[in-house]
């Protein structure tokens, strides 16, 4: 989770560096995307087996529809960027991971108030 | 601008980018892309919300919670509006920004006079403060992408 939130921080940093240099996306871009993308996979298999334990999260159809949409949200971010021809495909990428760190932030508030 | 032959190859952080995206005015490109993607997080966030909290508890906040779906569905409108673009695209999502910006202000106002009638929070409580002001400032945002646009309209 500490992981998936830094590389989302990371991937929204090099998308705002990107738009500042007057570039298009590249495969630095892609590369953290994929590698958020694959940690947001795992962390998904791990909510599901913990749930499978028997852990319940507060608000369970929020926290659900969190878990999923955080695992669209690198995916649509990186196909809309890769279309767009300008320096402003890196905010757009930049957008999708703050949305991600936000998101696994309240997943991670949701899934520990009922821990412990 | 002319062709610069880049010495600089298509690397980790991409190659050089197009300076302007084509001659005809989109509300779809460059920055404009920008808002769509910020609109299109927030119809999805302020959507989702609003829909778990008039399923499982719609008794509790009744007006907060149909703010929240009415909030969400006007970004919806603004997002697929700016990502249309032409003149209809650009009329909507203009009275879309102007109901978010009236509505941001007026509930944040009222949210903070009367705290009893929003028990729970809406997108646009306290001027969106739990969304760090961003419902706030998105609708200036997108004013101004508007007015930018319809000047370069005009300038053609």
């Amino acid at each position: 989770m500490a992981a998936a939130t830094v590389v989302a921080l990371v991937l929204a940093a090099v998308g705002g560096v990107s738009t500042g240099m007057r570039r298009r996306i590249g495969s630095a871009h892609v590369a953290g995307a994929v590698l958020l993308e694959a940690l947001l996979l795992v962390q998904a298999a791990v909510v599901v087996v913990g749930m499978a334990g028997g852990h319940r999260p507060a608000e369970l159809a929020t926290f659900l529809s969190y878990l999923v949409s955080v695992v669209l949200l690198p995916v649509a971010g990186l196909l809309w960027a890769r279309s767009e021809p300008t320096r402003w495909a890196g905010t757009v990428l930049g957008v999708a991971a703050l949305a991600v760190t936000v998101m696994l932030w309240r997943l991670l508030d949701l899934w520990e108030v009922t821990r412990g | 601008m002319a062709e610069r032959p880049g010495p600089e190859p298509t690397g980790a952080l991409g190659g050089p980018a197009a300076e302007r995206a084509g001659g005809t005015a989109d509300t779809s490109r460059g920055p404009g892309r920008v808002l769509v993607a910020v609109y299109a997080v927030f119809a999805l966030a302020a959507g989702a919300r609003a829909a778990v909290q008039l399923a499982t508890r719609f008794g509790e906040a009744p007006l907060a919670y149909l703010l929240s779906a009415f909030a969400a569905a006007v970004y919806l409108v603004a997002a697929v509006a700016l990502s249309r673009g032409g003149r209809g695209g650009r009329r909507t999502a203009l009275v879309a920004c102007m109901v978010e910006l009236v509505g941001v202000l007026v509930v944040g106002t009222l949210s903070l006079l009367d705290p009893a009638a929003f028990p729970d929070e809406t997108v646009w409580s306290n001027y969106g403060q739990g969304y760090l002001f961003i419902p706030l400032g998105l609708p200036v945002l997108g004013l101004l992408w508007l007015r930018h646009q319809a000047e370069a309209d005009r300038a053609r």
